[in-house]
């Protein structure tokens, strides 16, 4: 293990009585990472947030923090932290420089450092305004802000921040992702979310969960990647409408369209898209290394059509989300409790295996843990 | 060490910020002088309120005092301890500091307790008011009063210890507060009972009883074994709700 590696789980299990939140995951964030954390909801972000602050243990596995045990030393685990838990839950009572106060004493700043620190991270959080105001009376949004604060009030290398922008509007969401870019330079970044243009905007590299596994991870080009299709947007002039038609012979119809774009060599499907009667609209799609555009427009160019629109679809980090992380909606809402679905975990996954990319960290893990044996 | 302080300090202010600790204060203070001056003594039917009694005596205080501390005063203070902060998620934050599950118990402990002594200090203010200074009604026996508050310093240690154990167990400080006031007040009831039961039965209820250990203190006895059952009981508690707190990382 490199002295570069700040975060490291391994074969990271947690079991909550018969459900088990996480299923053996294996990853490692290294200095100067920002890591999306990703997943559907009851996926084990938290759970797993939770683990590396030492709230509470996990069933099986090493988990280690800057080199230090969660279970040998979760104090110096601790000390190398800041921690945003979801929703920010802070004493309402106290008044935000009470709070950052407290929090200062308890990680053992002392006054001079405190007031330097503070002002700082005051500056940064926007909190200037508020720093007298009770929390009770401030919106989420700031509340957020001071979860924030108290998390960068030490200084710490490693910042875990379990939903920092669910409750900032989109003037916020935008400068604190800015803002994290900003930090994450030379400090280790993990952040949870399910907003995953968030992740777009701040972060080079995202870990998908699903259901206690990891199901992607790595550098979201990568991730991109992984469906490994490429969607196409053709449409070719149906009418004439106000403008007049503009192509060679009749306008063409549907089928005859849809045929020939069909055998256009490389397309794996072609469907249907819905227009107004002006046009007709195809999706087609590919394998990733081909591109289809020429092809197309050379076929709309040789018919005597007139091509109204022909653009790739850039398969977004949505798409790949949707399409690693569905099957389990999908079944979570047939079973009703996720919790019974869990047990079965293992006879269910070959069903899936059609509908959902596996993931490749997933495949490395099965690969270590035969060779292990 | 100094993470119990700041823990301490922390929910200290944070009584005092809140109006639970002025009522029950306040609130205790209004029932004593009440209970003090104008209703008799229930122990002893023949005996009369302060003034019928016609001695320079503090015992109602000490007969009326520790009922009312259990069920209200320190299931009040305690209720908030762990469950509020469990219930909020402020527990979280609060424990992924670089703090120890102990810190944060001790320091709970002592800001409770803190509470309930500064209550017993202001009950001081009757028989300093009655017999030093503005009023002198007769020779008061100070070091029967001084025991008796070492009894109720003690019996508060252990009622608080309770009542943060049972704060530990649960989400909910309204089901803290109830089952507190029902634990101590069970605990202390007993003691009457004690009498009736007859044999080891007996034995067994008086031992348990808050009531008979406290007794000896209002009476100007200190009783070690008494001492050193409060300060078990204080101890027992304390390490439950630490094993408590900690349980969080298994479920």
């Amino acid at each position: 293990m490199s002295n570069d590696v700040m975060i490291y789980a391994n074969d990271l299990s947690k079991t909550f009585g018969t459900f088990r939140a996480l299923d053996k995951i294996n990853f490692e964030v290294k200095r100067g990472e920002i890591v999306g954390f990703l997943g559907p909801n009851g996926a084990g972000k938290s759970t797993t947030m939770r683990i590396l602050t030492c709230f509470i243990s996990p069933t099986s596995g090493t988990v280690r923090v800057n080199g230090h045990d969660v279970f040998d030393a979760p104090l110096q685990v601790r000390e190398c932290l800041g921690y945003l838990p979801q929703r920010a839950p802070l004493y309402l009572e106290m008044s935000v420089l009470e709070y950052l106060r407290f929090a200062a004493e308890l990680r053992n700043l002392d006054a001079d450092t405190f007031r330097k620190r503070a002002k700082s991270v005051v500056e940064v959080c926007g909190l200037a305004q508020v720093l007298g105001r009770e929390i009770r009376q401030l919106s989420h949004g700031y509340r957020q802000r001071v979860g924030l604060a108290q998390a960068l009030i030490h200084d710490p290398p490693i910042l875990i921040l379990d939903e920092p922008t669910s409750d900032l509007d989109p003037n916020e969401k935008a400068e604190f992702l800015d803002y994290l870019k900003q930090i994450g330079q030379e400090r280790t970044v993990m952040l949870s979310t399910h907003n995953l243009a968030e992740v777009e905007a701040s972060c080079a590299r995202a870990i998908i969960v699903s259901r206690g596994r990891i199901v992607a991870d790595g550098p979201l080009d990568d991730i991109r990647a992984k469906s490994g299709r490429v969607r196409y947007v053709v449409s070719v002039q149906e009418a004439s409408g106000t403008a007049g038609y503009k192509g060679r012979g009749e306008p063409p119809k549907k089928a005859e369209v849809q045929s020939a774009f069909g055998s256009v060599s490389g397309v794996k499907k072609i469907d249907e898209l819905p227009t107004d009667e002006r046009a007709h609209a195809f999706e087609l799609v590919s394998d990733r290394d081909v591109d289809l555009r020429p092809d197309v427009f050379r076929m709309a160019a040789d018919k005597g059509w007139v091509l109204l629109e022909l653009h790739r679809d850039a398969q977004t980090l949505e798409d790949v989300f949707r399409s690693l992380t569905i099957g389990d909606e999908r079944r979570n809402r047939q079973l009703g409790a996720a919790a019974d679905g869990h047990d079965e975990d293992h006879g269910d996954d070959d069903d899936e295996a059609d509908d959902v990319p596996r993931g490749g960290s997933r495949d490395r893990h099965e690969k270590t843990a035969s060779d292990r044996s | 060490m100094r993470n119990i302080w700041i823990i301490a300090r922390r929910d200290l202010r944070a009584q005092f910020n809140s109006p639970v600790a002025y009522v029950v204060i306040g609130g205790t203070m209004f029932l004593v002088g009440v209970l003090f001056f104008l209703i008799p003594h229930v122990g002893n039917a023949f005996m009369g309120s302060f003034w019928e009694l016609d001695r320079a005596t503090m015992d109602q205080l000490f007969l009326y005092l520790p009922p009312l501390m259990c069920l209200f005063v320190v299931p009040a203070v305690t209720m908030r301890t762990i469950a509020a902060e469990k219930g909020s998620g402020t527990l979280e934050l609060l424990i992924t500091m670089p703090v120890r599950d102990s810190d944060v118990i001790l320091g709970k402990f002592i800001a409770s307790l803190s509470v309930v002594l500064i209550l017993l200090a202001a009950t001081l203010l009757y028989p300093i008011a009655m017999f030093v200074w503005p009023w002198n009604l007769g020779p008061l026996d100070w070091p029967t009063v001084w025991a008796g508050y070492l009894g109720c310093v003690l019996f508060s240690a252990a009622a608080v210890a309770v009542g943060m154990m049972l704060s530990s167990l649960t989400e909910s400080d309204v089901i803290a507060f109830f089952m507190t006031s029902a634990t101590l007040s069970i605990l202390y009831a007993i003691g009457w009972m004690a009498a009736i039961i007859p044999g080891a039965m007996g034995d067994a209820v008086e031992f348990l009883s808050f009531q008979t250990r406290y007794q000896s203190f209002a009476r100007g006895l200190i009783d070690t074994r008494a001492v050193l059952y409060f300060l078990s009981v204080a101890t027992v508690c304390i390490l439950v709700s630490f094993r408590s707190l900690e349980s969080r990382k298994w479920s």
